[in-house]
């Protein structure tokens, strides 16, 4: 299908045809709550959803993908869930907790909170691209070195929105790292080392 | 989440009559609010009509105005050489939202049509007025701590949680829009409305509306400012309160003031009142004062947000102390 | 004297830091197997009631679903007994959810059916449209209600020796009659774990008497007896896997409803079930530490001696388990005071059931105590810390034994120094930086050093590097790191020659991760099993070389490709000589605890926290502008690590002082506090640099690392030491936390 198409689809039409029959209607419209009025207008998916999947073109850590996803599908779970990319975390879900911290076209975004189909066409950078094959990328090295990280479940998400600070040029200062890396929630607590992590990867002068 | 269709019209007008025929249609921009409203359940749209392709990111001078564009994202707008120059209240209260990745994400349209966080919105187990009129609203007599202090109805008592709006509030912007019956331009103060009896309507945008940017008037206010918020953590949560202060003094007078609140209403509160009241006064904290005074006229609490009836009117002084020092 | 190769105190980097900072490292959601199937949850709407009725219809037919199982259609499941008798886990009286078993509904978003389908999408779908309909009763949330119906634990009737027993010493009460008294409540709210990982599960029926669980679990082995037990399976018939664990503090130690529901679920649809739950869910559903009411009396003399000591605690659990911890344990041990008395009940609530988190009761309990000391400082007109040291104790006075070794004072004077103790004035509100207010408090924890019994296998492989394997998690504090080191050390070989494996129940015996007892207990297993694999090797080579033959065990000396002997390095055994006369097997050695330690000593690691605050008197925004925190932990494995650790639970503390905060609506008895948006953790601009000294002296008696534990005296008295410097920064007590602005405006 033709997603730029400034016309309405033609199997949109023929899908509301179809779901018009659906016997459950009645039943289901007794139930209150958006989700469930939206289930009842197009309830059986199974004929439907040969209509619903888009095409998707993506570059993922350089490699090219050509996809098809439901509308649906969020970029977080399309790099976990579907291209086994599981380095970039669900924390939340929300955009609450910034595990799912992802690089698009070189902008730190959470990917929780966009549909993949939003990303048609754009480069996407997770923690599994950043180092240069086995040579670890300055950041993840000096995460490594100050012990930036307990658990580990938020430190990519940590290690990608910090090469991201350094490159926006808000790494300036001990309290700019903090409010600009405030969008990382650690809560093993390891906010001191990360701190010093970036704050030597800045200082070092390194290209990240 | 349900399936929806999604359609990414690369012409305005297409997706203009893309959302104004199919009531179940929205427009979808940065997604950081739609789409955590969509997996929670709290909206439900059939279709989603992407708009980023459209080209409205630009920020450029019009007349005597900045012109931002509804789709410059909310990081683009702070770190702009002319929004920083021209507009600096409006770069702090930027700032103070959200994270740097959802600023990355957030667009200037989508900020100021982010829904309320009221956890009884959010609960789809619990009553809310604004998510499904007739159900009562949880908040009124239920955990009201985050609540609005003005301009609430008995229908529903929830705040307006952007930051970037009490800013651009205060400094008198206005939105563009376009929708099915052309375009119209919306004074800042009228595009979000208070709850009365229909508390679902958050704004005052006809069906189809779309914003296609927000123009901010030059004015003397590139100085003293001061976006001031108060939460319970240093960054990445939203307001107790917050206030937008603005000065233009000549030597320690004030000769004009812009004020606004932020979280203590169903909109972003201006408070002209108390703007009028500090002209010709001197800058001093006992002159904030007695504008915090001002502009507490009509403040009334419930059960759980008192305390913001001394917060808020403490805030404005801070804002105001910082803007005099800055 | 520190030895060329010595890794034991050494800031060695992490083994698998490679592995977490590349997004290599797997969690339990993230294991690919065919045919892989998503199960999502449906939370009941109402607190207490009966399910009247569920219609599943939609959710059956909505594409990809695959099942959709409640107590209506669940096969039943053939033990859901009570937890056993695991020091591990929770001494509950009642048990366990028992989800899906019946139309009980006994906490607002319990579990009431599970939808399984091919797609996680799918499955988030359908779960939307499982409707439900219930005979609700009337339901009690309240702890404003519970306080008054608080009642003693079923454990401390059953046995008045129990730590949860009332307790006296000297006179009960006496602080009525005290020279200088006070008498304060204190409350903790409702606080929730929320590790950055959610919870999760991938379970898979292998066959269809064999259970494999990738799981979020602080214990391998303590889920693999939960869920054998449940499915009436021998125990080595259940695999738990928990190679890496996104974090804890606790709620991974118990098991929960929803692992026995993914695991219900793989049965039905015979294929591998992955659940994880939602950020809401973590609120609702897998513990938290319990909203707890306490009141501390506490009386002196002017002169700043303490005379008496009352402390009381109530704290909340669920309507079908008895959930208990040491809240007022600490006040019996901590200082001299010869009359001291303490009672601790529990209030049944409709809620889910609590679980230790980070610190557990002490950290609920210190904030009473170490606030009351700051209390009765002021009184006395006295420096809060010269107050604590005219009260220390040079033995425990509740067991009246010797320390096994206590170093706080150690502690007190390297953390006055480093924080400026000496700018602290007496008289709160004294000192300011422009606008804002600026007040000194300090706090001290302590945790008992506990040593459980372990096993470790360890066995020589041909290249010369020796593989260890324990069924012990890591959850973050480095384990795995420092079992490295400690076999290095023992066995003389470089750690890069050195493969620690863990999280995996088929590995040898070890205990939960908790009660920061895992160095303190697997780390001499470990020590233990390389020295005997020490001996067997020497012994194998003697017996065809003399030399080995005469030789002492920590003579051997692994060099490359062959064992030689130190002082004779002409004595040579190559690994593939010795490997070939063995059949390869592991050398397992299991370790226990000295009991004649335990019966002679009291062991105790202590901390002691001091912050300088900064507090805006318009506003009431309260800034940590410094953390010192300074501790008595025995000897300190890796500094690196563990020092981490501290840094970590001083933001913890943060957390429990400023914000943290989970909140029901009572009315519904349901949370209106169930994301990361509503529920605020500290982020990075909450932190300061947090400044960690360790006294790094071994303890004598704990074991033979002289380890004490870290992981909870982390956080054990850092809420009250920022809570007493917003006093001395204000003049305000407050008294029940989170201290947010409009507490102090």
């Amino acid at each position: 299908m033709n997603l730029e198409s400034d016309k309405p689809a033609q199997h949109d039409e023929a899908r509301r045809y179809f779901l018009k029959q659906s016997s459950l209607l009645t039943a289901l419209a007794l139930v209150p709550g958006p989700v469930v009025q939206a289930a009842s207008a197009q309830f059986d998916e199974t004929v439907a959803a040969a209509f619903e999947k888009v095409p998707l073109k993506l570059e993922v850590n350089g490699k090219k993908y050509k996809l098809k996803v439901e509308p649906r599908t969020t970029l977080l779970d399309l790099l976990r869930e579907n291209l086994n990319l599981n380095g970039t975390k669900k924390g939340c879900d929300y955009g609450q907790c910034g595990a799912c911290t992802v690089h698009v076209d070189g902008q730190r975004v959470n990917s929780c909170l966009s549909f993949a189909v939003m990303h048609d066409g754009k480069k996407v950078t997770t923690i599994e691209g950043l180092a240069d094959a086995d040579k670890l990328h300055p950041m993840q090295a000096a995460f490594v070195k100050h012990d930036g990280f307990q658990c580990g479940y938020c430190t990519p998400g940590q290690i990608m929105s910090a090469v991201a600070c350094v490159r926006e040029g808000h790494a300036d200062s001990e309290g700019e790292i903090r409010e600009y890396m405030s969008g990382n929630i650690c809560r093993c607590g390891a906010y001191t080392n990360i701190v010093a992590a970036i704050q030597e990867v800045k200082n070092g002068g390194q290209k990240v | 989440m349900n399936q929806f269709n999604y359609i990414r019209p690369s012409k305005q007008q297409a997706a203009i009559d893309a959302v104004a025929k199919d009531g179940n249609a929205k427009f979808i921009a940065g997604g950081t609010n739609l789409v955590d409203l969509m997996k929670r359940g709290v909206m439900a749209p059939q279709k989603l009509v992407d708009i980023n392709r459209l080209p409205l990111t630009k920020i450029e001078r019009q007349g005597n105005a900045l012109r931002i564009g509804a789709l410059a994202l909310n990081s683009t707008v702070a770190d702009d050489r002319q929004v920083r120059e021209r507009q600096p209240l409006l770069v702090q209260a930027i700032n103070a939202g959200a994270s740097a990745q959802l600023r990355n994400m957030a667009t200037t349209g989508g900020n100021m049509l982010q829904r309320t966080r009221c956890p009884y919105f959010y609960d789809t187990a619990m009553p809310c007025n604004k998510r499904e009129p007739g159900t009562g609203c949880g908040a009124l007599e239920g955990i009201n701590r985050m609540h609005a202090i003005f301009g609430f109805s008995d229908k529903c008592i929830a705040v307006h949680p952007s930051d970037m709006s009490v800013a651009l509030v205060a400094l008198d912007a206005t939105v563009l829009v376009s929708g099915p019956k052309g375009d119209r331009r919306i004074p800042f103060t009228d595009l979000h409305r208070l709850p009365g009896d229909a508390p679902e309507k958050d704004t005052t945008l006809e069906p189809g509306e779309l914003i296609t940017a927000v123009d901010v008037p030059d004015g003397p206010f590139t100085k003293h400012v001061s976006y001031y918020k108060v939460r319970e953590r240093a960054s990445y949560a939203f307001a107790l309160v917050s206030a937008a202060a603005a000065l233009d003094l000549d030597g320690t007078t004030i000769k004009s003031a812009r004020l606004a609140f932020g979280s203590v209403a169903h909109k972003p509160w201006r408070l002209t009142a108390a703007e009028q009241m500090l002209v010709g006064k001197p800058a001093t904290e006992e002159t904030f004062r007695q504008a915090a005074a001002v502009a507490m006229q009509g403040a009334k609490a419930f059960k759980h947000n008192e305390y913001k009836l001394k917060l808020a009117p403490n805030t404005l002084i801070q804002a105001l102390k910082t803007a005099a020092a800055a | 004297m520190k030895e060329p190769n010595k890794q034991i105190g050494a800031g060695m980097n992490r083994v698998d830091g490679r592995l977490k900072v590349t997004g290599a490292a797997t969690y339990s959601a993230e294991y690919q197997l065919p045919g892989m199937s998503y199960g999502v949850l449906v939370g009941s709407t109402i607190a207490k009631g009966r399910i009247k009725s569920i219609d599943t219809r939609a959710a059956e037919r909505a594409p990809g679903v695959l099942a959709v199982i409640s107590h209506v259609n669940s096969p039943k499941v053939p033990g859901f007994v009570p937890t056993g008798k695991d020091p591990s886990q929770p001494q509950t009286v009642g048990g366990r959810l028992k989800v899906f078993n019946d139309d009980k509904v006994r906490f607002n978003d319990q579990p009431i059916a599970v939808v399984v389908a091919d797609t996680l999408e799918r499955a988030r779908f359908a779960a939307r449209l499982v409707k439900a309909q219930y005979d609700q009763e009337k339901h009690e949330t309240s702890m404003e209600v519970g306080v008054k119906q608080g009642f003693v634990p079923t454990q401390a009737k059953k046995n008045p020796k129990s730590g949860v027993a009332d307790y006296v010493r000297g006179t009960a009460d006496a602080y009525k009659t005290g020279a200088v008294k006070l008498e304060s409540e204190y409350v903790i709210p409702t606080e929730v774990h929320h590790p950055m990982e959610l919870q999760s599960i991938t379970a898979h029926w292998e066959a269809p008497d064999r259970l494999t669980l990738y799981d979020k679990t602080q214990g391998t082995l303590a889920t693999r007896r939960d869920f054998a037990k449940e499915w009436g399976l021998p125990e080595e018939n259940v695999k738990v896997i928990a190679t890496f664990v996104g974090g804890a503090f606790g709620n991974a130690l118990h098991s929960w409803p929803h692992e026995s529901a993914a695991i219900i679920a793989a049965r039905i649809v015979n294929r591998p079930v992955k659940l994880v739950l939602t950020r809401e869910q973590m609120t609702t559903m897998v513990g938290y530490r319990p909203h707890t009411w306490q009141k501390i009396g506490m009386s002196a003399t002017r002169d700043g001696k303490i005379t008496a000591i009352t402390h009381e605690a109530t704290g909340q659990t669920s309507s079908y388990e008895e959930f208990t911890e040491s809240t007022v344990q600490q006040t019996r041990m901590m200082y001299t005071a010869p009359n001291v008395n303490t009672r601790y009940r529990i209030a049944a609530l409709d809620v889910s059931t609590p679980i230790w988190m980070r610190g557990p009761g002490e950290a609920t309990g210190a904030f009473a105590l170490e606030s009351a000391m700051d209390e009765m400082a002021h009184l006395l007109n006295i420096d809060p810390m010269e107050f604590r040291l005219r009260n220390y104790t040079d033995k425990d006075p509740e067991k009246n034994l010797p320390w096994s070794s206590k170093f706080l004072k150690e502690c007190y004077q390297a953390g006055a120094e480093r924080i400026g103790w000496n700018k602290r004035q007496l008289k709160p509100g004294s000192l300011r930086d422009g606008e804002w207010l600026i007040g000194y408090g300090m706090g001290v924890g302590t945790f008992g050093a506990h040593r459980g019994s372990s096993k470790a296998n360890v066995r020589l492989l041909p290249n010369g590097t020796v593989l260890l394997q324990s069924a012990v998690t890591d959850i973050g504090p480095g384990t795995g790191t420092a079992m490295t080191q400690i076999a290095a050390d023992t066995l003389g070989l470089s750690p890069d020659k050195i493969r620690f494996e863990w999280g995996n129940s088929q590995f040898a015996q070890a205990p939960t991760q908790g009660g920061s007892a895992i160095v303190n207990t697997v780390g001499p297993a470990v020590q233990e099993a390389c020295l005997a694999l020490k001996e067997k090797l020497r012994t194998m080579a003697g017996a065809s070389n003399g030399a080995f033959a005469a030789a002492k065990t920590q003579d051997v000396v692994f060099a490359d490709g062959y064992l030689t002997l130190n002082g004779n390095p002409t004595a040579r055994a190559t690994y593939a000589d010795l490997l070939r006369q063995t059949d390869n097997g592991f050398v397992t050695v299991e370790s226990k605890p000295d009991g004649e330690h335990n019966k002679n000593y009291s062991m105790y690691s202590y901390s002691v926290h001091f912050a300088e605050v900064r507090v805006n008197p318009l506003t009431g925004e309260v800034r940590v502008s410094k953390l010192v925190s300074c501790a008595d932990a025995g000897t300190i494995v890796n500094e690196k690590t563990a020092g981490n650790q501290m840094k970590g639970g001083a933001v913890g503390g943060i957390g429990m002082a400023l914000m943290e905060a989970a909140v029901i609506d009572d009315r519904f008895g349901r949370y209106v506090t169930k994301d990361l948006a509503e529920y605020h953790v500290p982020v990075h601009a909450d932190a300061p640099a947090v400044d960690v000294f360790f006294v790094n002296q071994p303890d004598p008696h704990v074991n033979a690392l002289g380890t004490k534990g870290i992981g909870e005296i982390a956080i054990i008295g850092v809420a009250p030491a920022i809570a007493n410097a917003v006093f001395n920064a204000t003049g305000k007590r407050i008294r029940e936390l989170p201290i947010t602005p409009d507490k102090l405006i």
